[in-house]
């Protein structure tokens, strides 16, 4: 049962294997349909489970993310997909205002079984608006959930899950992992969708991170070793909540954390996560918490600035081996 | 039209009435705070709108809902019960007066930010016409809310999938402080669902008895697969936005003349002549819409003087019942709330 | 010589305890099992106890002063001093509320923590050393001191003055420990290079009851039994082999009522129900989930709590209340085909453990450990006969196909 497979190919079958048991589960966004998703994640599925199922919509983000809340208000299980994080600036009033309030505000009187999906992060050379990370901005959104799969298990998983989960779901993909490859066992059994996952053990320091720092991060653990220091690389797979359960335990190992975004360092989910795991294990820590993050600049166009603007495995190391100097 | 209808079409016009006076009467003595819009002089638009709705349609509402959920059937002290942010109340004290809510009824809501209910509308409608049900949304917005862009987004896609959705706009002239003239490059409302196909007309929303009419045509229109319908109610409020509104940015003379109008050619006017009504206009106008569907009934021998005072004393007293129960209720407590906000979990295992 | 006195865990909730009042004087003498102190827990008043012979010694901890489990709150020595009365003054006091203040600080929003805090404070004594009490966060002297490495010095009796600042002017664990391991013990230089690896709290509680547990009298009693039957009925019923022995545990403690019994220095404590403790293999240490009144609740809600029980092992999120208080406890390494037969500690709270090898000629071994102060050997004897019965002819265990299907 076990195959390579790429990250969007993960999220296709996610989709077609909840698409295929349950007939409320629709799918709408923009070129979702006949052509087959921006990332290929729902190519083919237009033509097993017709329009009204596949929808391809107009370009009105505010409104066909805010359309999958009425409909999941009533019984459909909207996965909503956002060409891209960006925007999704203008349909943040369905999303905040919304889906993570109606639930609430009506004292508990509807579901709301909806799943935005979006890509997030730096690409390659898109350019100021089409770069951003704006996961922060959802993170202070009581109401929320947010599932970061950093790899196509997790995508497969995280997706499944979400689909059959009665709360607003927000996924936050990445437009460089929909073509990277890794492992698919559809047959495993999940852990809970927002469980944190150690990837790597270690005693000298504990890297937290998600998405696709976390691979960068693991690189970086690795150059680490044969420099003598021994990193823990633990993925959050999830923002909101956060698992800190399992960061406490293995920063009661290491003593150190280093965090490692791709956000911008001031106010960024690395802040939360510093803030929360300091206030959780200060006495166990052997040194300040330290970021590695991006810059605090809009993602420049030109090739060079723009690597040098998001954490770099050499960022990393050099912010590891810092924190375990002394 | 039969009289049972009417009748119970001016029952619910007048229980709106009492109820929003009173609700005004409870926010001056501190029983109620918050933001609280209140719908006198619009009762024509929500009494003649869902009296030609089943109780399969959905209600999509604004932050001005009370008098929406009480004519859906919400019971009044439990709505006063929410305007008391008390654990009775239909939210549950969670949402309060601008996010009534009832999901047995169908009543999906009051929306607080302007433009809302049209999302949210045409996904419920979407829903309805994939399992091609026979049931229809019925969307409520304002005339400030036309120029939001949810509002053109969501008419587009609701008449590109044919959603069994009807729109209805409460014109009552202003956008808070801001008259439509001063808003909106077309004022007639209903010119702009042309630029989606959608069939629309411009009503008295004085008029309750049009009003009705107009939304039982528009229905069978909408059940019978032929997409959305739209309807502009021209309506007014006699109170200022809000509580907090007094209003002044209106001259006068309007308000009397609205409070006090009766002449159908008002519409004509409005139509062709952007101007304030004139003096003569003034003089010709006479009763509101509630005394001229008193006025109505009677004539037909509907209902004598005595009937009407019955249901006036009914009224009162349910609506001093629904302050006594308001009052008497207990607040809602942190793990309410937290119970709500937790109310999808469903055993979920999220860590 | 001088022997600190702690304030002592007197519950399983209790973190800190409120001295109500001194009932000896400092210089007084004090035999072992003297009552001290009255202490007030979060469940009663209770007695401070001395642990060894000797007199009491200052400074004295304050009275109405609430004081977290372990602290120093006065020492026993064994020569007598001169009346220390006037030290229970200001010093003490203060020291005290410092104490207060930092189990606040360290009041741990996880379990995880909580579990840890609780398990290095109350080892405190080993290392202990009366010179300073408590260190301040904030030094006089200026010392800067990462909070891990403050935490170590206090939890080591080492003087912060005392370890080598990092090339920063910050010390940190390594320096504190480095300190607390100086001087006499194990010459580490002699050997290989090495580092130094802290328990896990998991590793901490298990070796801190096992120390406590070798006081217990226990003698060994052996059977080779069946378990075939229990097998099949097992297989028949898809349940598990675990849950089905805990269940016969529970129900030849239920007859051998004196098997549900723990030992304390006045009275023997007789539980009202059966709480089957069972060793489960977890990475790093071991854990004991519980299942709760096993010999009385039907098997369809034992097997239900059982499924939990794992589950939250899995994940690992089992907390106190899964793993503490049973009155019996099961330990099977039958999985390991190697092993024969082995016998099992004692742990604390609980009269016995029964522990059983891997299956060999159709049968296992079982091992029952148990404290010899509170059953007897004829006791065992009748204990293994019961469970022998049991094995052979399962239907004892009260299992029907309706009760497991549900």
């Amino acid at each position: 049962m076990n195959d390579t497979v790429y990250y969007w190919q993960a999220l296709n079958r996610a989709l077609d294997a909840e698409m295929s048991v349950d007939e409320s589960v629709i799918v709408m966004g923009e070129d979702v349909g006949l052509y087959g998703g921006s990332y290929r994640v729902t190519e083919g599925l237009y033509a097993k489970y017709g329009e009204w199922r596949l929808r391809d919509t107009p370009i009105s983000e505010g409104s066909f993310t805010g359309l999958g809340v009425g409909a999941a208000m009533v019984g459909l299980r909207p996965v909503v997909e956002i060409m891209t994080i960006n925007f999704a600036l203008l349909a943040l009033d369905a999303i905040i205002n919304m889906a993570a309030k109606i639930p609430f505000m009506s004292g508990g009187q509807f579901p709301m079984p909806l799943v935005v999906r979006m890509p997030g992060g730096v690409a390659k050379q898109l350019a100021a608006q089409h770069s951003q990370r704006l996961e922060q901005t959802l993170m202070n959104v009581p109401g929320l959930r947010i599932a970061v799969p950093a790899t196509p298990q997790d995508a497969y998983w995280q997706l499944c899950q979400a689909i059959r989960s009665d709360e607003p779901i927000i996924l936050l993909e990445h437009e460089l992992l929909y073509f990277s490859k890794g492992s698919l066992d559809v047959t495993l059994e999940a852990p809970p969708m927002h469980r944190a996952q150690v990837h790597r053990q270690g005693d000298d320091l504990t890297i937290v991170t998600y998405s696709r720092m976390l691979d960068l991060s693991l690189r970086a653990a690795e150059q680490l070793a044969e420099k003598g220091i021994s990193a823990e690389v633990v993925d959050l797979r999830s923002l909101r909540p956060i698992d800190w359960d399992t960061c406490v335990a293995s920063l009661e190992k290491t003593h150190r954390l280093l965090v490692v975004e791709e956000d911008s360092r001031f106010a960024g989910a690395g802040a939360e996560i510093a803030a929360g795991l300091t206030e959780r294990c200060f006495y166990t820590l052997d040194a300040a918490p330290q970021r590695v993050a991006a810059l605090e600049i809009p993602t420049p166009f030109n090739a060079t600035l723009e690597a040098a603007s998001i954490p770099r495995i050499a960022d990393i190391i050099a912010a590891a081996e810092n924190l375990c100097t002394n | 039209m039969e009289s049972d209808p009417l009748r119970k079409m001016l029952h619910d016009m007048l229980l709106a009435r009492a109820f929003e006076e009173r609700a005004a009467q409870e926010y001056a003595q501190g029983n109620i705070a918050g933001f609280l819009h209140l719908y006198p002089g619009e009762e024509a638009v929500g009494v003649g709108v869902l009296h030609a709705a089943e109780p399969a349609d959905y209600i999509v509402s604004t932050y001005r809902e009370h008098v929406h959920a009480l004519v859906r059937g919400v019971p009044a002290r439990v709505v006063m019960a929410e305007l008391f942010g008390r654990k009775t109340g239909c939210s549950g004290g969670l949402g309060g007066s601008m996010h009534l809510f009832d999901a047995g009824r169908r009543f999906m809501g009051g929306y607080a930010i302007v433009g809302e209910t049209f999302p949210i509308a045409t996904g419920i409608g979407y829903a309805i016409a994939m399992r091609e049900l026979p049931e229809a949304v019925i969307c409520f917005f304002g005339d400030g809310a036309v120029n939001q862009g949810t509002f053109h987004e969501s008419l587009n896609m609701a008449a590109l999938w044919k959603l069994p959705v009807l729109f209805v706009c409460e014109n009552n002239h202003y956008q808070i402080g801001t008259e439509i003239h001063r808003h909106s490059a077309v004022a007639e409302v209903y010119k702009r669902a042309a630029a989606y196909r959608i069939p629309a007309r411009r009503i008295d929303g004085m008029d309750v008895l049009a009003v009705h009419q107009a939304s039982v045509d528009a229905l069978q229109q909408i059940r019978a697969g032929n997409g959305p319908q739209f309807l502009e109610c021209e309506t007014y409020r006699f109170r200022g936005h809000s509580m907090a509104d007094p209003g002044s940015y209106r001259p006068k003379v309007e308000l009397q003349a609205f409070e006090e109008r009766e002449d159908p050619l008002k519409i004509a006017i409005a139509e062709t002549v952007v101007a304030y009504p004139d003096a003569e206009q003034i003089a010709a106008s006479g009763a509101n819409n509630i005394e001229r569907l008193k006025a109505h009934l009677n004539e037909g021998n509907h209902l004598s003087a005595e009937q009407l005072a019955g249901i006036e004393q009914e009224i009162t007293e349910q609506v001093e019942d629904a302050v006594c129960f308001a009052g008497d209720s207990p607040e809602p407590t942190l793990a309410d709330a937290q119970a709500a906000l937790d109310c999808n979990r469903q055993g979920e295992v999220l860590l | 010589m001088q022997e600190p006195i702690l304030m002592p865990t007197l519950s399983d909730t209790m973190e800190s305890g409120k001295l109500i009042q001194w009932l000896k004087q400092p210089g007084e003498v004090v035999k072992k099992g003297d009552v001290l102190a009255e202490v007030e827990t979060d469940k009663a008043v209770m007695d401070v106890e001395a642990f060894h012979d000797g007199y009491l010694l200052g400074p004295l901890a304050a009275a109405e002063s609430d004081i977290p489990v372990g602290t120093v709150i006065g020492y026993i020595s064994d020569t007598p001093q001169k009346n220390q009365q006037a030290e229970t003054t200001a010093e003490a006091a203060a020291a005290a509320k410092e104490a207060v203040r930092e189990a606040q600080r360290a009041s741990p929003p996880s379990n995880r923590t909580t579990a840890k805090k609780k398990a290095s404070i109350q080892t405190t004594h080993p290392v202990a050393r009366p010179e300073p009490s408590v260190p301040t966060v904030t030094d006089p002297s200026g010392v800067k001191a990462s909070p891990y490495a403050r935490g170590l010095a206090h939890e080591l009796g080492v003087d912060l003055n005392q370890p080598r600042a990092g090339a920063d002017g910050v010390i940190r664990a390594s320096q504190v420990l480095a300190a607390a391991l100086a001087g006499p013990g194990p010459n580490l230089e002699a050997g290989p290079a090495y580092r130094y690896k802290l328990f896990t709290s998991m590793h901490k509680a298990v070796a801190d009851n096992m120390i406590a547990a070798v006081a217990t009298p226990t003698f060994r009693i052996n059977a080779r039994l069946p378990l075939a039957p229990l097998k099949a009925l097992a297989h028949a019923q898809q349940l598990s082999l675990t849950l089905l022995l805990a269940r016969a545990c529970a129900l030849c403690v239920q007859q051998h009522p004196n098997f549900n019994a723990v030992y304390t220095a006045r009275a023997l404590v007789v539980r009202k129900q059966v709480d089957v403790g069972i060793a489960v293999d977890v990475p790093g240490g071991l854990l004991t989930p519980v299942l709760r009144d096993a010999a009385q609740r039907p098997i369809a809600e034992l097997n239900e709590d059982w499924r939990i029980l794992r589950d939250k092992i899995k994940r690992n999120r089992l907390g106190p209340n899964d793993y503490q208080g049973a009155t019996f406890y099961l330990s099977n390494l039958g999985m390991f085909e190697q092993v024969s037969h082995f016998d099992a500690i004692v742990p604390l709270g609980a009269a016995a453990i029964l522990s059983l090898g891997a299956e060999q000629e159709v049968k296992a071994e079982f091992t029952l450990s148990c404290d010899h102060r509170v059953v007897f050997g004829a006791d065992a004897a009748r204990f293994l006969q019961t469970l022998a019965l049991l094995l052979n002819e399962p239907k004892g265990l009260g299992i029907t196909a309706t009760s497991a299907s549900s």
